[in-house]
């Protein structure tokens, strides 16, 4: 192969398609959705930060104001996690909409974390969204392949391939030259998008994370420069390889339309049908069921509680429980919290591996349909993928079940077993332990972990980029010149 | 001539192959709503089993005492899943059908959401909805594409010109034979909905078949449009297939963000704040404050006796009625915004037949945004209707065993809509005459070569 030869065809390529008209209108079209999605990801994001950051403040500063009580009142009372968003969720929305925002975090429940975009929406997120990720999955792609499709096609049909064959090229140089040179045009769509991502990053990013963010948004360029390179050579090979440019061009389509609008849809579908999923109320039956069974510190008479009862009496030698060195009610408070959050735990892990299950099947496909697996890392290095949305529950409820045992330990130590009589003060403690126990704060996934999560999709968007170059060499001793 | 015309065209594998593959993925998106409607119906049977169960276990807990009870025993309301949702799954997905609140503050519970994996609501469902707004289209493009342009490049177009009395009828037979085959199998895909799903004969049914039927009559009148310009196939091709991305993808999810980043929901989370600080800081408030203000919203209560010292249940519930009232101005105007979404998403819609068909077919079959604010308003009265059944109770202790707790099943809501033909009908109806027009009139002058 003459790399002279290559990058001649190449720019043969480049210069034919400026050549069309055609181009201009769809660089002018790419550029305002370019625009608009930015825009869109960028008011999105300072946004929803704003307002989640302020109600964190604002629910922060009723818990720490108020006075001094009861520590179980504090359990009830109760505090929020507000879901921030990553600042690549500019680039890429992921599953952000879909997810909730907020959850109310207190004493002996769990609650759903509710409030997610798609609830407030009006039916029209059926169609998707814009951003800047999606118009390079989705819209690029097309482009490439109408700009693609009688790349050869076509200079067969005039007979030009011939004259390019008999002037000393040969079938492989042809493929990588236009496949090169399509790959070019890509860029020219590609490469606006990642400085208009990197303008975002700089414009509202904080000075801490931005190592980190970088590594992720190289990253993400370089998943994208893969795929592109793919469908690039898919583009040509198809082209070569049908008889008419009208042919090459439906055979494209067709393979847009199945691989990224039917294909994921359907495996979704089928994922939930082979995995069906627990309804709310089935999910909360069987915690409330199995709390009943192993020990529901609500019901007076329940068996568990009455044996811990008497056996705690029996070692601290004691006749009451108002004579234990520490008081009761939160001993109790603090042995129910801890059963049902394993219980609930338990049954939330299953739920989340039923999930993982159903997305299991699209997550294959990655294999042989390129778009899910840039899509994949896409949303993992943006922080918006599933891995996050469960990663944010489980901090949320670590947050919520850490606050709800420390109020059962100050209860534990500071509160009198004697129960008040009717003419006494309550028993409160200060409220400077409002201030000490501190506030929600949302960890992002660490990127290692978070590639570590996407590594099936790595390798299969690597072993396409082979894949597709390595058709070349072996397709380029089939192809016909007429 | 014309069964030639049929013969010609049914000959051609691809028209057989995609039209077997619309009547499958038809076929599938109806089995994947059938499941949808079992899940639902099975989720309402668990509600009123779990129900009974879970009322039954709280009373033999705490028969002593009905304020007690009351903090536990939920009831829920439930909203009535319409059949014809499985053709257009919706928002029902997204919103929960069911709502099991306790008469203690309702804002604390009522946007508590379902279950749901989001992987599955962001790929979005393979309803019926799905196959009419975007694959049949797709079909129509692909079988009318050519319609003329393929006579011309051929070269048959000089023999047909010379041959037929009118070519512009010979073009128009040609088109209704497409639409015959589109429309049959759009009525089969009907007739098997019908059947599998028994869906009840009615207004709504006839409404979402008459809507399907004027949207792809749109999509024709587009491709006619497209055909009338009388060019090459390949640029009829590519401006149908950029129209379609444009109408199916780009237009919508476009106007989504925009009303989305216009109308922001903050108002959520500082409802969310307001009822947690509005019930729970009274518990730090003088007791006659409460009271005050709860006589105020419900003087009737004035009469029930309470004392200035330690625990009573009707400064408890006094307390949790503070949850609601004091966040009800934050609820409502979070209402307000998603209604102002929902306006907004209607006005555009009105120029988009794609927006305007997903949103009707929510609408029909129940399943929109707006179904389930009204459900929501529902569960504001029936969770009012319940407390003010309790409250009486519970002021004057009364007995636990007096009430008969075997009657208190889940109820149910069902959405009242009339079907407006007109603000259906006409849009899509004019937007397709308009482009009729216009083809009719573009090939007035056919030209023979």
């Amino acid at each position: 192969m003459q790399r002279e030869t290559i990058s001649l065809i190449a720019r043969q390529f480049w210069s034919n398609t400026f050549k069309s008209k055609a181009i201009y209108p769809i660089m002018g079209i790419v550029a305002l959705i370019v625009a608009y999605a930015a825009y869109s990801g960028w008011k999105n994001y300072t946004t929803h930060n704003q307002i989640r950051s302020h109600y964190q403040q604002v629910a922060r500063q009723s818990w720490e104001n108020n006075p001094d009580k009861h520590p179980h009142r504090m359990a009830h009372y109760g505090s929020f996690a507000f879901r921030l968003k990553h600042s690549l969720s500019m680039f890429d929305f992921g599953l952000e909409s879909f997810t909730g925002n907020a959850v109310f975090l207190e004493a002996h429940k769990q609650n759903t974390v509710n409030f997610s975009e798609a609830s407030f929406s009006t039916g029209l997120l059926r169609f998707g969204e814009i951003s800047l990720a999606v118009l390079l999955q989705l819209i690029i792609p097309l482009i490439i392949f109408f700009l693609g499709f009688a790349s050869i096609a076509l200079e067969r049909a005039n007979g030009t391939l011939k004259i390019i064959l008999t002037q000393g090229a040969n079938w492989k140089e042809v493929l990588f030259g236009k496949s090169l040179g399509l790959m070019g045009m890509a860029l020219l769509f590609f490469i606006p998008v990642a400085l208009v991502t990197l303008l975002l990053l700089f414009l509202t990013e904080e000075a801490t994370a931005v190592g980190d963010v970088l590594l992720r948004y190289t990253g993400i360029l370089l998943s994208y420069l893969l795929f592109f390179l793919v469908i690039s050579i898919i583009t040509v090979l198809v082209s070569a390889f049908s008889q008419s440019s009208k042919d090459a061009l439906i055979k494209l389509l067709a393979v847009w339309l199945f691989f990224i609008i039917l294909l994921p849809r359907t495996t979704q579908a089928l994922g939930s049908y082979v995995y069906a999923s627990p309804s709310k109320i089935e999910f909360n039956s069987a915690i409330e069921e199995e709390l009943v069974k192993v020990g529901d510190s609500h019901n007076p008479d329940d068996p568990y509680y009455i044996a811990l009862k008497d056996s705690l009496l029996q070692v601290h030698q004691v006749s009451s429980v108002e004579e234990l060195p520490f008081n009761y009610g939160g001993f109790v408070m603090r042995e129910g919290e801890r059963i049902s959050s394993d219980i609930y735990k338990n049954h939330l892990n299953t739920l989340l591996e039923t999930y993982e299950k159903q997305n299991s099947f699209t997550r294959l496909t990655a294999w042989i349909n390129p778009y899910i697996a840039v899509k994949n890392i896409s949303m993992a290095l943006a922080g918006t993928d599933f891995e996050s949305y469960i990663n944010f529950q489980k901090q949320a409820e670590s947050y919520r079940y850490q606050l709800a045992q420390e109020m059962n330990e100050l209860q534990m130590e500071l509160i009198s077993n004697e129960k008040p009589g009717p003419d006494d003060e309550p028993h409160v403690i200060s409220s400077d332990h409002w201030k000490e126990f501190p506030d929600f704060k949302y960890q992002f996934i660490a990127i290692g972990t978070a590639l570590r999560s996407e590594w099936g999709s790595i390798v299969a968007l690597l072993f396409w980029s082979l894949a597709s170059v390595g058709f070349i060499f072996y397709l380029s001793k089939k192809a016909k010149a007429i | 001539m014309y069964t030639l015309l049929i013969k010609q065209f049914i000959r051609s594998k691809t028209v057989v192959l995609s039209t077997l593959l619309i009547l499958a993925l038809g076929i599938i998106s109806i089995l994947i709503g059938d499941q949808f409607l079992a899940k639902q119906e099975k989720a309402i049977a668990e509600v009123t089993e779990h129900q009974q169960e879970h009322i039954e276990r709280n009373v033999n807990w705490h028969n002593d005492e009905i304020g007690l009870l009351l903090y536990y025993i939920r009831f829920a309301l439930i909203n009535t899943p319409e059949k014809l949702a499985a053709l257009s799954i919706g928002q029902r997905d997204v919103n929960s059908s069911i709502q099991s609140v306790t008469i203690r503050n309702l804002e604390g519970q009522k946007y508590d959401t379902d279950l749901n994996n989001p992987a599955n609501l962001q790929s979005g469902n393979l309803d019926l909805g799905f196959v009419i707004i975007y694959l049949f289209p797709l079909l129509i493009i692909a079988f009318t594409f050519d319609l003329l342009s393929e006579e011309k490049e051929k070269d048959t177009w000089r023999l047909v010109a010379i041959q037929s009395p009118s070519v512009r009828s010979f073009l128009l037979s040609k088109l209704s034979i497409r639409m015959i085959l589109l429309y049959s199998a759009l009525l089969v895909l009907f007739v098997f909905a019908i059947l599998k799903l028994s869906l009840p004969i009615n207004e709504a049914l006839l409404a979402f078949i008459v809507l399907s039927m004027l949207y792809l009559a749109f999509w024709f009148a587009l491709c006619f449009w497209v055909i009338s310009l009388q060019r090459p196939s390949s640029f009829n091709v590519l401006s149908l297939l950029s129209l379609w991305v444009v109408l199916a993808i780009l237009m919508p999810a476009s106007v989504n963000n925009f009303v989305a980043n216009q109308y922001p929901v903050p108002e959520a989370l500082s409802t969310m704040v307001k009822q947690r600080d509005g019930y729970h800081e009274k518990w730090d408030v003088d007791k006659k404050v409460t009271l005050d203000k709860f006589f105020a919203h419900y003087p009737e209560y004035k009469t029930y006796s309470w004392t200035a010292e330690g625990f009573d249940w009707l400064w408890y519930y006094a307390m949790q009625q503070m949850g609601d009232d004091e966040s009800r101005g934050q609820s409502e105007a979070m209402r307000e915004k998603i209604m102002q979404r929902e306006q907004a998403s209607r006005t555009v819609a009105l120029f988009v037949p794609t927006m305007h068909a997903q949103l009707l077919f929510n609408d029909i079959a129940r399943s929109s945004l707006g179904n389930n604010m009204e459900f929501l308003d529902q569960t504001h009265e029936f969770h009012e209707k319940m407390r003010l059944y309790f409250y009486p109770r519970i002021f004057k202790n009364a007995s636990v065993e007096a009430e008969n707790w075997a009657e208190f099943r889940p109820e149910y809501f069902s959405e009242r809509t009339d079907t407006s033909w007109a603000a259906m009908v006409l849009p899509l109806l004019l937007i397709a005459a308009i482009l009729s027009t216009i083809s009719t009139f573009n090939l007035r002058k056919l030209k023979a070569i």
